[in-house]
């Protein structure tokens, strides 16, 4: 069962996803050849410290780090490490969650380090555009099944895949709520959407065959033919109005003076 | 960060004990050993377990207490 929040709650959600995002913007810009991983989670880590937040992730379900960071055919959940550095022409992707006064903020994007291929930008760009095809299905009436069908529709438009094996969630007192939010499926079907639901919507799009496998350390999830992946997320609050993405200010102040 | 999807998954388990209603206390052959209540799901041609019979047990990752055999190995 999900939890509709009230606008008090989703103020809390709002401070921790504009925290999420503010964070994400300082990594997309350490994202330099040379830089490791490990110095990259650090910066995560102090960002939230400095602004009053905890990290979501550290020690969820005995994860190490506050950041995931997955590179290339790396497609979520990588661990950072002082071993691994960024190249040019890797795509990293960034999940990073945090949380503020209960609630909690979650979300991820994948950015080019260096110059990168035309093949890595365009599947970048089609897995961001997969993103907003699914905010724009979270309408109250609408179901759960709509937001995977869009993101679905748009990622394998382009000859794209999406991944089955990991899916977005509710989000609020807890990392996950219900309900699940997959990436694929029949419009029409699953959970109908009520104002005041907050989802964490998150594409993560392949170059080639949509299989995924975990690496021994039980995290990191690898595409099974190495193919590039791109992952983005944003969470989301579902008003009466439409979607509002939450590390954003609220988008219906004019509707609701109007209401 | 993504939720791994919520499907039933595939375990090995050893029959330890015939419960009661078609019930078998099933020993889970996973990294944390546990023990699941199971029921014999599927047509019933493994109704007659018996304790040490070497099994497979569909779960829900979410409650990894309570499963369906759905064949012996």
């Amino acid at each position: 069962m999900s939890v509709q929040k009230s606008w008090s709650e989703l103020q809390k959600m709002h401070r921790a996803n504009t925290l999420v995002v503010g964070a994400l913007d300082l990594l997309e810009q350490a994202a330099v050849p040379g830089t490791t991983t490990k110095e990259l989670d650090r910066l995560a880590y102090d960002f939230f410290k400095k602004n009053g937040a905890q990290p979501a992730f550290l020690g969820y379900r005995g994860y190490p780090a506050t950041l995931c960071v997955s590179i290339n055919d790396e497609v979520v959940h990588g661990i950072p490490s002082e071993k691994r550095r960024l190249k040019d022409g890797d795509i990293v992707g960034f999940d990073l969650g945090c949380i503020v006064e209960g609630f909690f903020g979650d979300s991820a994007r994948t950015v080019a380090v260096g110059k990168v291929s035309d093949q890595a930008t365009r599947l970048m760009e089609t897995t961001k555009a997969a993103l907003f095809a699914g905010i724009e299905a979270c309408h109250p009436g609408k179901r759960v099944g709509d937001i995977g069908h869009a993101v679905q529709t748009l990622a394998e438009s382009r000859g794209y895949s999406v991944v089955r094996e990991f899916v977005g969630h509710g989000i609020g007192t807890s990392l996950h709520e219900d309900p699940q939010v997959p990436n694929y499926g029949p419009g029409g079907k699953g959970k109908r959407l009520v104002a005041g639901m907050t989802l964490a919507i998150e594409p993560m799009v392949n170059v080639g065959g949509p299989e995924v496998r975990v690496l021994d350390d039980d995290w990191t999830a690898v595409t099974v033919d190495g193919a590039l992946s791109a992952h983005f997320e944003l969470s989301v609050a579902i008003t009466v109005h439409g979607p509002w993405i939450l590390s954003e200010p609220y988008p219906f102040v004019q509707e609701a003076l109007h209401a | 960060m993504p939720e791994v999807a919520r499907e039933v998954v595939e375990v090995d388990g050893v029959v330890r004990e015939a419960m009661p209603n078609a019930l078998y206390r099933v020993e889970l052959l996973t990294e944390t050993r546990g023990t699941a209540t199971a029921h014999v799901g599927g047509s019933g041609g493994l109704l007659r377990l018996r304790p040490g019979d070497e099994v497979v047990v569909e779960l829900m990752p979410y409650d990894m207490t309570r499963g369906r055999i759905v064949r012996k190995r």
